[in-house]
């Protein structure tokens, strides 16, 4: 068993020094995807990669024409001679130190000429400074953390609405449904998971509901991965709060929600963001889901109003065998705006790269969300444009249900109870 | 306990030339990288080693003087714009001072207890973190992009002064290890990791020394902790108090070899790069078989290489006599 | 923090029932753990790791063949008996000649490969056993007690009983006790310690397979969920002492109750450093644990 050892000392070392560069295939060019493949977020990860895969395999032309969405038509960058995209994907295993060395790894040895990813934002942060060191561009389109675009990044792009965006989008919603429903509510609880995403999200609805004038009766943040809650939920009970508004991850998501249901704690409405709306949420909590609000950029009854959305989803579901789910929709975007920034550029080259995405403006028609269209701050580098909407689960469906002007359906208020509750 | 031989100096001077002259050699960048994090991962061994595999006191817990070490510096250079190499010493000192503090009462606890008294001090720390608004609590602190200088401790174009000022950590490390392993209180360590009360009755004031391998011990981590913070430039709880970090820096130890001055630096010079290399060629397809093969591999050198490494190749060396 | 006048008697007792409740899962996993120390001074880092295996047990028993979660508790008791016995004789036993850290880290070495295996062949997902024969509330006034979980409890306590009385009344349960008091004594009785060891370490297994059975009737299952369960149950161990199983079951309710209690009077994100909390001032006290000797 000594031989064991040794051998693994040699294969360390020498695997060391096996590194070389991968030779760039012509008309290819190169992204390099980070996200959390292995680890405890793992599912979210691939999830988003599906996304990702299917929004390369457009934009290389695999579905033929039909699809109004950039370079769809062309199949490949037109002005690069029809030069397919690839994605280059590396594991961060969810870790920052892992961002930041894989974007390094992917740039300087991979080749890539561009970055997207994260998903966390703690990961993103990292991945972003290494590309802002190595001037990279990095289009994010599934990071929530407004954080991200105040650093004053050059090479930094964001998509996607930010968590502010989301909370403030809670607040208005309330003030829109009071008026609709004519049901005064006075009273907020605002509950978080304690990481970053969490506690940001906390941070901002106290804000918010301090300017459109909610009174905050409980404010509760707890570990993701709690064995158990009854002590938080006991304490949302006790404090009465007419509206909950809840930030958690999938795990939490379901314990909360059995918990809620057990100690019965119905206010007025649950308002919830993330974990409520990942594709293992309401196969594992089926009907107890019923008549939850969660914060989201994309549902499937967009396609009610954009024919795109439909055909996207319909070849993601033929693709996947699964539906479309919100972090998939949201990942599809980020090649899309590389891809047609990198065709005006007529270059890889990061400055050119970076003055295109500058003067990004996809129009609305050409998004599978309900914004107008894709344009960055000069300054912060955040698409104006992106907002955020809220479904709500009615039937164990995801149902478009506010701004009320785009709504699929009317939004069940307030929320009814639990089923099969022995009352 | 080893003596330093002309041949122990040979060797040891040899691979510190190679180690130097590397990154003129080798230019890419993730080798590079695995390289740093070999060096410093080797730095949190030989910290640990000074308290566990020299005195006895096996803790999981390392994570917290690492994550200290690393807060205090950011801290400082964030809100009060303190040099990094000044917020070295400070956060050096500041995890010193916690481990005295948490060190004094656990003083009397032996083996299993003192490893779970560490974990749960560890996560104490770690949750307390996570929700002190002083220092951001899970938002993390992120460090400013200062201009790239050794004054600063913050480079951007090249990883290579990162390698150099690493190695140098490390061999600050090395040295105090060996000082303390040869020194009287080295001796002391041993005295109480073989029996707490023979080595009282002996007449060792066991509180004191105890103490002292702890402090030691956090000091050195905490300045890997700092390192840390300037080379990624964001911290969090989450990444540099986690019970993970603390039992790799054990198994590092475990698997090269705890009791021995270079035990550490080989256990991490192995198991970090198997770790990167399976996660690059394995992880990006989600299914976790680069930690299977680490957590089989671990299973295996403890079952039939419980000395690590360092146990082997002694071995080997004396029969080579 | 509100007032505490604003508390409401129904309001405590339901907070206080539900840490019992969760005490007593707590216990379980706890005493299986106690029972491996405490017979061959093994610290098993891979014991949350087994839940985890008796979580997924029960999840496939039900899902590849319909079988209810409360009729797979005997299968989960033999599988991870069968398992916790393989794992010692094949790995664990060639440890226990070693170095004590040798013994502290193989079984993490099994925890990481164990957690890893999970998500290579059953992916990262959660998976939830959706309600069956067991579901809903009992309501009595204001308190709520979910029957999934009361009934996870009393089977943990039956469990616990169970094994309390299989140490105390057989004759191989009272070899158990003597290995664990005094192995040079017991060896010389002519008790096979060896086996003694064996049949300990899968008991000790088959245990918290039982309780992850249990679990999976209302929590969620995925492969690093031993983690949390896990690290609790270290404490709950050394807090009652180890060896001793008397006192991981007084541990494991204490900590349910510190944990439900501490959460809600103080602050739910400090829940779990109150529980690590109180170990510590335990131990600084009492450096053998509540019970331990």
């Amino acid at each position: 068993m000594k031989a064991k050892s040794w051998v693994t000392i040699c294969l360390s070392m020498s695997l060391l020094l096996f590194f070389s560069g991968q030779v760039l295939a012509q008309g290819v060019i190169k992204i390099g995807g980070v996200y959390p493949l292995s680890g405890n977020i793992a599912s979210t990860g691939l999830d988003c990669k599906r996304g990702i895969d299917l929004a390369v395999d457009i934009i290389n032309g695999k579905y033929g024409k039909g699809l109004d969405l950039p370079m769809a038509k062309t199949g490949g960058l037109p002005n690069l001679g029809g030069a397919k995209l690839e994605v280059v994907y590396a594991d961060t295993k969810g870790e920052p130190k892992n961002g930041m060395s894989e974007t390094e790894r992917l740039i300087t040895q991979e080749k890539v000429v561009a970055i997207i990813g994260a998903y966390q934002s703690s990961v993103t942060k990292t991945a972003s400074q290494a590309t802002e060191r190595l001037k990279v561009p990095y289009v994010c389109s599934d990071s929530s953390s407004p954080t991200l675009t105040e650093r004053g990044f050059k090479y930094f792009f964001r998509v996607s609405p930010h968590d502010a965006i989301f909370a403030r989008d809670w607040f208005q919603f309330l003030k829109d449904v009071e008026k609709k429903k004519g049901k005064k509510i006075a009273t907020v609880a605002i509950l978080y998971e304690n990481t970053e995403f969490g506690s940001n999200v906390g941070k901002y609805a106290r804000k918010y509901a301090e300017e459109f004038g909610y009174k905050v009766v409980a404010d509760i943040s707890y570990a993701a991965n709690a064995t158990d809650v009854t002590s938080e939920v006991g304490k949302l009970i006790k404090s009465k709060a007419d509206v909950l508004m809840h930030a958690s991850y999938i795990t939490d998501a379901i314990l909360f929600t059995k918990t809620f249901k057990e100690m019965g704690f119905a206010p007025k409405g649950i308002l919830t963001m993330a974990g409520y709306i990942e594709p293992g949420y309401l196969p594992a909590v089926k009907t107890d889901g019923n008549n939850i609000i969660v914060r989201s950029t994309f549902a499937l009854d967009l396609g009610k109003k954009k024919a795109l959305v439909t055909k996207v989803s319909q070849l993601f579901k033929k693709k996947y065998g699964i539906d479309m789910s919100e972090n998939a929709a949201r990942s599809f975007m980020a090649p899309f705006v590389l891809a047609d920034a990198i065709n005006r550029a007529k270059s890889t080259s990061s400055e050119a790269v970076v003055k295109a995405l500058l003067e990004t403006n996809i129009p609305a028609h050409q998004v599978i969300y309900p914004w107008k269209g894709i344009k960055f701050d000069p300054q912060s580098h955040q698409n104006i444009y992106a907002q955020g909407g809220l479904v709500q689960v009615q039937n164990q469906q995801y149902v478009t249900v506010w701004p009320f002007a785009s709504a699929a359906k009317e939004v069940v208020w307030p929320f009814p109870g639990w089923k099969g509750e022995k009352k | 306990m080893k003596n330093l031989s002309p041949k122990h100096v040979t060797v040891g001077l040899a691979v510190l030339v190679l180690l130097i002259i590397f990154p003129m050699v080798v230019t890419q960048i993730f080798p590079l990288q695995i390289m740093i994090l070999v060096f410093m991962y080797a730095m949190l061994g030989v910290a640990w080693n000074i308290m566990g595999g020299y005195a006895g006191m096996f803790s999981f817990g390392q994570a917290a003087f690492f994550g200290i070490g690393a807060y205090t510096s950011s801290f400082l250079l964030v809100t009060f714009h303190v040099n990094p190499w000044i917020g070295l010493i400070a956060g050096g000192l500041v995890a010193a001072l916690v481990a005295a503090a948490i060190g004094y009462p656990c003083s009397n606890l032996r083996g299993h207890y003192f490893a779970i008294a560490s974990i749960a001090f560890a996560e104490i720390v770690r949750v307390h973190f996570n929700n002190w608004t002083l220092v951001n609590a899970a938002e993390g602190i992120s460090l400013p992009m200062l201009d790239e200088s050794f004054i600063n401790f913050m480079f951007h174009n090249s990883k290579v002064p990162y390698y150099y000022i690493m190695l140098a950590f490390l061999i600050i490390a090395l040295v105090v290890c060996y000082f303390v392993a040869t020194s009287k209180m080295g001796y002391y360590f041993r005295a109480i990791k073989e029996s707490h009360d023979v080595a009282e009755v002996l007449g060792v004031n066991v509180v004191r020394y105890r103490l002292m391998a702890i402090m030691i011990s956090a000091f050195l981590s905490a300045m890997a902790g700092t390192f840390y913070a300037q080379y990624v430039l964001y911290i969090d709880p989450e990444s540099v108090m986690l019970l993970a970090v603390s039992v790799q820096i054990v198994l590092l130890s475990m698997l090269g070899g705890a009791g021995s001055v270079m035990g550490p630096v080989i256990g991490a010079a192995v198991l970090i790069p198997i770790a990167e290399v399976t996660r690059v060629w394995l992880g990006h397809k989600g299914t976790g078989v680069d930690m299977l093969i680490y957590g089989f591999l671990i299973t295996i050198i403890s079952v039939y290489q419980p000395q690590g490494v360092w146990g082997l190749l002694s071995r080997i060396g004396n029969k080579i006599k | 923090m509100l007032a505490r006048n604003e508390i409401m008697p129904e309001q405590l007792l339901q907070q206080i029932v539900n840490g019992l409740l969760i005490g007593f899962m707590y216990s379980l996993i706890a005493i299986g753990l106690t029972l491996i120390w405490g017979v061959m001074n093994i610290v098993n880092f891979a014991h949350g790791e087994f839940l985890m295996i008796g979580m997924f047990a029960s999840f496939w028993l039900f899902t590849v063949y319909g079988l209810d979660p409360l009729f797979s508790i005997p299968i989960c008791f033999l599988l991870l008996f069968l398992m916790g016995v393989f794992i010692y004789r094949f790995i664990v036993s060639k440890v226990m000649k070693g170095p004590m850290l040798a013994q502290l880290v193989v079984t993490f070495g099994i925890s990481i490969f164990l957690s890893n295996l999970a998500v290579y062949l059953w992916t990262p997902d959660f998976r939830l056993i959706p309600p069956t024969i067991l579901q809903g509330t009992w309501d009595f006034g204001e308190i709520n007690l979910s029957i999934p979980k009361t009934v996870a409890s009393l089977g943990s306590v039956v469990t616990s009983v169970c094994l309390f009385l299989f140490l105390r009344k057989s004759k191989t349960g009272k070899a158990i006790l003597a290995t664990e008091m005094d192995r040079e004594a017991a060896l010389l009785m002519g008790i096979n310690t060896e086996r003694i060891n064996s049949l300990s370490f899968g008991i000790g297994a088959a245990l918290v397979g039982v309780a992850g059975a249990f679990l999976s009737t209302y929590y969620y299952i995925y492969p690093q969920v031993g983690g949390l369960f896990g690290l609790i149950a270290f404490s709950i161990v050394a807090l009652g002492g180890f060896g001793s199983i008397e006192g991981a079951f007084i541990a494991g309710v204490l900590v349910g109750l510190a944990q439900t209690l501490g959460g809600f009077f103080f602050d739910p994100a400090y829940k779990y450093a109150i529980v690590f909390m109180i170990y510590l001032i335990t131990i600084w006290i009492r450096p053998q644990g509540l019970l331990g000797w």
